[in-house]
C-alpha cells in the first residue's frame, strides 16, 4: 500500500512538471502545445550531449554535475521553446485554433525526427546514473535519488508558483490569461510575456527530461510521446489552464496509474489511466480545479 | 484544353507504369526486357531494419548476407556464371515500412527474399512475396505466426517461438526453478513466446507460472510491472521483449530489491542491454540462437567477416550468411529463377551444412531443431552458459 502511494507520488511529480507547461501555454494562448512532450525529450538529449562532450565524470561529483547540467539544459530547452513560439506559433496567432494545433503536431514531428537525424535513432544510455541507497520508509522502498529528484521537482514548482503570484511578470501572465486585449491596452507587452511563458514551461519540461534520463538511464528520440500524452491527461484532470490544477492532476494521475495497475494488473494500467481521462472529459471537462478562473495563467 | 492536358498526363503516367512493370522481371536497373530472366545478376531481396531501434542488428544481417554473396560471386556465381546481388530495403521494425520495402524489392526484380528481423514487420510482407511467387528464407524473425498461415513460399531458418519456449523450459527444469513470471511487450514475437512458454510450463508441471503480464513498449517507468513481480515473488523472471524495455525492467527490478534470477529472450540479446540496465545486468540469462562467438570452429569465418567489414559480426550475421547460401543452393538445384521450382528445391534439401547444423525443413517449413542455447551476461557481455545438449 505504502509502495503504491510512493510510486504514484514519484511518477506523478514527473507528470506534474510536464503538465505545468501544457497548462501554462493553454491558459495564456489557448493552444494545446503537442510539441511539449518533445521538449522533455530535447532536454534529455541536450544534457546527454553536454555530458558526453565532458567525458567521464567521477561518481562522487555526479549530483553536482547533474545540477549544473540541469540548469544548462533548462536554459537551452527554454530558449528552444521561445524560438518555437516565435517562428511556429506567433505568426499564426490570429489563425483558427485548428491551424495552430496542426502546427504544434508538425513541430512535434520536426523535433522528434530532427533529434533522430542528429543523434541517431538508437536509444542512448545516459552518461550519469543516479544510484543510491535504498531504505525502508513505513513499508515503502525509497531510494535516495528518488528523494533528491522529488525535492528538485518540488522546488521548481514552488518557485514557479511564487513567480506567478509575486512578480509583475506573473501578474501580467495572469492578466493576459483573463483578457489579452485589455492587457494590451493596459500597457503590457503581450508578446514578451507569452515568450516568457513558453520559456518557463519548456524549461520545466527540459528539467523533467534530464531527471528522467539520469534516473531511468535510457533516452531515445520518441521518449516524449507517451509522457506528453500522460501530461496532457494530468493537465485535463487538474483543470487545464490552472497551475495548481496541473500539479494536482500530475499527482492524481500517478496515483490512478499505480492503483489501477494494482487492481486490474499491470497491462491494464494505461487503459485505466486514459479511461479516467475520458471520464473527466465527459463528466467534468473543467477538471478538479477548473472554473476558478482567477488563478489561470 | 484543360481536359486534354489532363489526358496527356494520364497517358504519360500509364506509359511510365507500363514501362516500369515490364522492366520488372529483369529488374529496374538490370538491363532491358530481353535479358530479363536468363542473364544479368540474380537479385536477392533483404528487408531488414536499417533505421529505428533495431538498426544495429540490421547491419549485422546485411554484412553477413553480403559476405556470402561475395564468396559465391568470387567462386563464379550460380547458374553458369550469373552473379548474385543484394537488394536491401528498410523495415524499421514497422509494418507499413516493411510492406513498402517489400513492394519495392518485388518491383526491383528480386527472385528470393532473405530478410526479415522483426516479426511484426515481416508478417504483412508474406502475402506480397507470396503473390509475386517469391520464396522467403527468413533468417531471424521467428514468431510462430509466420508459419501458421501455411504459405508455401515461407521458410524459417531461425528457431521458432515454440522452440525458444522449449529451450526456456529445459533451462528452467535444469536449474530447478519452481515459480516463473513471464513478461512481454505486446508485440507479435514477444507475446508468442510468453503464451507458448506458459503453455509448455503448465503442460510439463514441474514449475508454475506465477505471473503472465504485458507492458507498453516505449515508456521509462515500469514500476507497475515491477510491483506485480515483487508481489508474485517468482524465482525467475522471463522477459520476452526487446532490449530497450528489457534493460529498464532489469534495472528497476534490481533497484526494487528483486532477489530472483532474470532471463531474456533473443530480442534482448544486444550489447545495449547491459548499458541500459547498468550493473544489474550481471548474471542475467538469455535464450538465444547461436551467435558467431558461441559457435565452435567459426574463428575463420569471424576473421573473414572482420577483414571485409572492419568490425566484428553480431547477432544474426551467421543466419543471414546461411540464408544467402541456402538461396543460392536452391536456385542452383532448381536450375532456374522460377519461384515454384526454387520452393520445390528448398523442400527437397536434406543435410545442407549451416551454422546451426545440417538442414532439413519440417513439413511446416521450420528447422527440425531450433538450436537455442542459454547465454549469461558476464562483465557486460553475453557468453555461452549452457548449450542445452
Amino acid at each position: 500500500m505504502m509502495q503504491l502511494i510512493w510510486d504514484g507520488l514519484f511518477v506523478g511529480s514527473f507528470y506534474a512538471l510536464i503538465a505545468l507547461g501544457y497548462s501554462m501555454v493553454y491558459g495564456i494562448i489557448k493552444l494545446l502545445n503537442f510539441a511539449h512532450g518533445d521538449l522533455y525529450m530535447l532536454g534529455a538529449f541536450i544534457a546527454f550531449a553536454v555530458l558526453s562532450s565532458l567525458g567521464g565524470i567521477p561518481a562522487s561529483l555526479s549530483i553536482g554535475a547533474l545540477l549544473v547540467v540541469l540548469l544548462l539544459s533548462m536554459l537551452l530547452t527554454g530558449t528552444a521553446g521561445v524560438l518555437i513560439e516565435r517562428f511556429a506559433y506567433r505568426p499564426l496567432r490570429g489563425a483558427p485554433r485548428l491551424a495552430v494545433l496542426i502546427t504544434a503536431v508538425g513541430v512535434s514531428f520536426s523535433l522528434e525526427y530532427g533529434v533522430a537525424a542528429l543523434a541517431g535513432p538508437n536509444p542512448k544510455a545516459f552518461p550519469i546514473r543516479l544510484e543510491g541507497e535504498v531504505f525502508n520508509l513505513i513499508g515503502a522502498r525509497v531510494s535516495l535519488p528518488q528523494i533528491v529528484l522529488m525535492i528538485i521537482a518540488g522546488l521548481l514548482m514552488i518557485g514557479l508558483n511564487s513567480y506567478i503570484h509575486n512578480t509583475s511578470t506573473g501578474r501580467a501572465m495572469r492578466s493576459i490569461a483573463l483578457d489579452r486585449n485589455a492587457s494590451l491596452l493596459m500597457g503590457i507587452n503581450v508578446n514578451s510575456v507569452i515568450a516568457r511563458t513558453f520559456f518557463i514551461g519548456s524549461a520545466l519540461a527540459g528539467a523533467a527530461g534530464v531527471m528522467a534520463g539520469a534516473y531511468y538511464g535510457k533516452i531515445d528520440f520518441l521518449m516524449g510521446f507517451i509522457i506528453g500524452l500522460k501530461a496532457f491527461t494530468a493537465a485535463v484532470i487538474g483543470g487545464i489552464g490552472n497551475i495548481k490544477g496541473a500539479m494536482l492532476g500530475g499527482l492524481v494521475l500517478g496515483f490512478v496509474e499505480a492503483f489501477g495497475a494494482q487492481w486490474f494488473g499491470g497491462q491494464w494500467r494505461d487503459v485505466f489511466a486514459f479511461a479516467v481521462l475520458i471520464l473527466f472529459l465527459t463528466l467534468r471537462p473543467t477538471g478538479i480545479l477548473g472554473e476558478r478562473v482567477t488563478e489561470r495563467v | 484544353m484543360r481536359i486534354k492536358r489532363h489526358s496527356t498526363v494520364l497517358i504519360t503516367i500509364a506509359a511510365a507504369v507500363l514501362l516500369t512493370t515490364s522492366g520488372c522481371s529483369g529488374g529496374l536497373l538490370g538491363g532491358g526486357e530481353s535479358e530479363g530472366e536468363s542473364a544479368g545478376p540474380i537479385k536477392l531481396a533483404m528487408v531488414i531494419p536499417i533505421s529505428g531501434s533495431s538498426a544495429p542488428t540490421g547491419k549485422y544481417m546485411e554484412n553477413g548476407a553480403q559476405l556470402a554473396i561475395n564468396e559465391i560471386n568470387e567462386d563464379g556465381g550460380i547458374l553458369d556464371g550469373r552473379e548474385l546481388e543484394l537488394v536491401v530495403g528498410d523495415e524499421a521494425c514497422d509494418p507499413q515500412q516493411g510492406v513498402a520495402s517489400a513492394n519495392k524489392a518485388v518491383s526491383a526484380g528480386a527472385v528470393v527474399s532473405v530478410g526479415g528481423y522483426c516479426s511484426g514487420a515481416t508478417l504483412p510482407q508474406l502475402p506480397i512475396f507470396e503473390k509475386a511467387g517469391i520464396p522467403m528464407i527468413i533468417p531471424a524473425a521467428n514468431s510462430q505466426d509466420l508459419v501458421n498461415q501455411k504459405l508455401k513460399n515461407v521458410f524459417m531458418i531461425n528457431g521458432t517461438g515454440k522452440q525458444q519456449s522449449t529451450a526456456a523450459l529445459d533451462f528452467i527444469k535444469k536449474q530447478g526453478f519452481t515459480t516463473v513470471a513471464l513478461v512481454d511487450d505486446n508485440t507479435s514475437y514477444s507475446k508468442d513466446i510468453n503464451v507458448e512458454t506458459a503453455k509448455q510450463i503448465e503442460e510439463d508441471g514441474s514449475a508454475t507460472v506465477a505471473l503472465s503480464t504485458s507492458v507498453t513498449a516505449g515508456e521509462s517507468d515500469y514500476s507497475a510491472v515491477v510491483r506485480d513481480i515483487m508481489n508474485a515473488n517468482p524465482e525467475l523472471v522471463y522477459w520476452t521483449g526487446y532490449y530497450q524495455e528489457g534493460g529498464l525492467i532489469i534495472n528497476q527490478l534490481k533497484k526494487a530489491g528483486f532477489a530472483g534470477q532474470i532471463m531474456v529472450a533473443d530480442g534482448s540479446v544486444d550489447p545495449s542491454l547491459s548499458e541500459i540496465a547498468g550493473a544489474g545486468a550481471e548474471g542475467v540469462y538469455a535464450t538465444m540462437t547461436q551467435t558467431p562467438d558461441t559457435i565452435e570452429g567459426a574463428e575463420d569465418w569471424i576473421a573473414n567477416y572482420e577483414e571485409e567489414f572492419g568490425s566484428a559480426p553480431g547477432p544474426y550475421s551467421t543466419q543471414s550468411y546461411d540464408a544467402v547460401r541456402l538461396a543460392a543452393e536452391a536456385i542452383e538445384q532448381a536450375g532456374s529463377t522460377d519461384g515454384d521450382k526454387i520452393i520445390d528445391a528448398l523442400e527437397a534439401i536434406d543435410g545442407f551444412t549451416m551454422f546451426s547444423g545440417p538442414l532439413k525443413f519440417t513439413p511446416e517449413h521450420t528447422l527440425s531443431s531450433g538450436g537455442f542455447v542459454i547465454l549469461k551476461i558476464q562483465d557486460g557481455t553475453f557468453v555461452l552458459e549452457d548449450d542445452l545438449s
